[in-house]
């Protein structure tokens, strides 16, 4: 490992072994919640940082898991966490149907597009009486089993997620090295000259989108297991999309780590100010988000990822 | 025949910006496309590469009928482009630039790097291998983008004003590398502004006007031309 890596890496090692070294349930709680966003900020990266087709839509998919998870719990009897693979094949599908026509659209219009499915689809769970309707589902109130993956604490969860997430940052190492790695971020920087060498860039995006989408779904289902409630607005609300796109914006969208330092970096903040303003103050995640997006977007694109990379440069030359 | 182009129209609404172009090209030759600006020449040159998909006629490449195929078929076919205003991957090193055409015949990624550094070699930007693409000036764009169209082992490669906007000091080196390509075997259509390179470079040159081959032949013969001196310089100019 080169020397100006170490540094963060570390930094990163021992936040994550820290919440087997606290005793705060809170703590321990925020813990499972940062890892379980990164998941999903980090499937988003797929697409929206690797390959640059911004979504402001994942929450499709993030839905699809979790109505998914509580669906086989309050239909079929079944543990939720047995409906994770159901999320999986559905947000499948679903690619493939948005995918193909969405990604004849580029750039802004391609956000637009996604954005409109997802609010799209929140109005239609909304009516879908089947499933709860505007009231939503809950998951299993007492543990029947262990697959119920019911836990006082939130350690279980947190490892379980850690575990999710390293299998994802993994996939996502394999890949940002192989060709469809290369592919992707052709396609993010200049689809037209990509598609001049050959990079069939429609096949590439959809490869992308079912990636990004599956883990997405996953982390949905996750997400039900943990709180075993979910309604149109937790599963399908727009904050849930946004959440993904500021996370790895944040953190440095298309670098490996970059959604899950935006993670660690927004979910503790957001939790603060919930306990801080308590239900009355949901909205104000809106507005920091709106800012931190403008104030990314204007100075700093490429994310606490890239300020690292300059400083450490920065050092190299004057140590040289 | 290697490139068949036949009746090529492309119009956009009533305007015709290529209007009944035909080109004919063997495997081998170095052809120039020359015009005065609006000519028509970079959409009969998108139509080629697929990029636009023309109104009416025929494009066949190496006996396949590729008139509406997309640009990507293009490459896998053979077929390799640059543009007019270079688009280098700017989040990504001069080398990765590079690798991303390499991929197309090269699945590994140690296979592609090698092909990679070998095109470097062969373009003169091994040195700069390891710089982000963004380093580069406009010449050293123009050279990235023909290295990366070389590494997807074409055929035929075509140059859109790859000369154009260089310093003369750079063009000297720029027409030794068209040359040196052109050497390898691989066939050329350069698209040029500049009629001195066109002269130095070429046996045949199309000028086109107004959407229309007007002269075809060697560079001496189309600068004698009259239609072509009236076209690059008005009616007056002939005398």
């Amino acid at each position: 490992m080169r020397p100006r890596r170490a540094l963060p890496v570390a930094v990163l090692v021992v936040l994550l072994l820290s919440p087997f070294f606290s005793f705060s349930p809170f703590y321990q709680r925020v813990a499972a919640l940062v890892v379980l966003a990164a998941i999903s900020a980090s499937a988003w990266n797929v697409l929206g940082g690797y390959a640059g087709q911004v979504s402001f839509g994942h929450s499709v998919y993030f839905g699809v898991g979790a109505y998914s998870a509580l669906l086989a719990f309050t239909k079929l009897g079944l543990p939720p966490i047995a409906g994770a693979p159901l999320g999986v094949m559905v947000s499948v599908a679903i690619s493939v149907l948005i995918g193909l026509p969405s990604f004849r659209l580029r750039g802004h219009y391609f956000s637009m597009a996604t954005f409109a499915i997802a609010a799209l689809a929140e109005l239609l769970v909304i009516s879908w009486n089947f499933a709860g309707g505007a009231i939503g589902m809950m998951g299993p109130a007492n543990s029947r089993s262990l697959a119920d993956l019911l836990f006082r604490g939130s350690l279980p969860y947190y490892v379980i997620f850690l575990v999710v997430l390293a299998i994802l940052l993994a996939l996502t190492h394999l890949m940002q090295r192989s060709r469809m790695g290369f592919y992707l971020r052709a396609i993010g920087s200049g689809e037209r000259a990509a598609e001049s060498l050959g990079v069939p860039v429609r096949r590439y995006k959809l490869y992308a989108l079912l990636l990004s989408g599956a883990f997405t779904a996953l982390a949905g289902s996750l997400y039900a297991v943990m709180i075993g409630f979910i309604d149109p607005d937790s599963g399908f609300g727009v904050l849930i999309s946004v959440n993904m796109v500021v996370m790895a914006a944040l953190g440095g969208a298309g670098t490996l780590f970059g959604p899950l330092i935006g993670a660690i970096i927004l979910v503790p903040l957001s939790e603060a100010s919930n306990a801080f303003f308590g239900g009355g103050g949901s909205g104000a995640a809106y507005i920091v988000y709106g800012v931190i997006i403008m104030l990314i977007a204007r100075f700093s694109p490429g994310g606490v990822a890239e300020w690292w990379r300059i400083l450490s440069r920065r050092r190299v030359r004057r140590a040289a | 025949m290697l490139l068949e182009a036949r009746g090529i129209v492309k119009a956009f609404g009533a305007f015709h910006a290529v209007d009944g172009a035909d080109l004919l090209l063997q495997e081998a030759e170095l052809l120039g496309l020359i015009g005065p600006n609006g000519a028509g020449k970079s959409t009969f040159f998108n139509c080629l590469s697929g990029d636009t998909r023309p109104t009416a006629g025929t494009i066949r490449f190496r006996g396949t009928e590729v008139t509406t195929r997309p640009p990507d078929a293009h490459g896998r076919l053979g077929l390799a482009r640059t543009f007019q205003v270079p688009i280098v991957f700017d989040t990504m090193t001069v080398r990765e630039n590079v690798m991303v055409g390499a991929f197309l015949r090269h699945a590994q990624r140690r296979a592609a790097a090698e092909k990679a550094d070998e095109v470097l070699a062969f373009t003169g930007l091994a040195e700069q291998a390891n710089l982000p693409a963004t380093a580069l000036g406009t010449p050293g764009r123009k050279r990235l983008e023909i290295a990366r169209a070389l590494a997807t082992e074409p055929v035929l490669l075509l140059l859109d004003e790859a000369l154009a906007g260089l310093p003369s000091s750079e063009v000297e080196a720029a027409i030794d590398l068209v040359r040196r390509i052109h050497a390898r075997g691989i066939t050329l259509i350069v698209v040029e502004h500049i009629m001195e390179v066109i002269h130095r470079l070429t046996q045949r040159v199309l000028v086109f006007n107004q959407g229309r081959v007007i002269a075809e032949g060697t560079p001496a013969e189309v600068t004698a031309d009259p239609a072509v001196i009236t076209a690059y310089l008005g009616r007056r100019a002939r005398k």
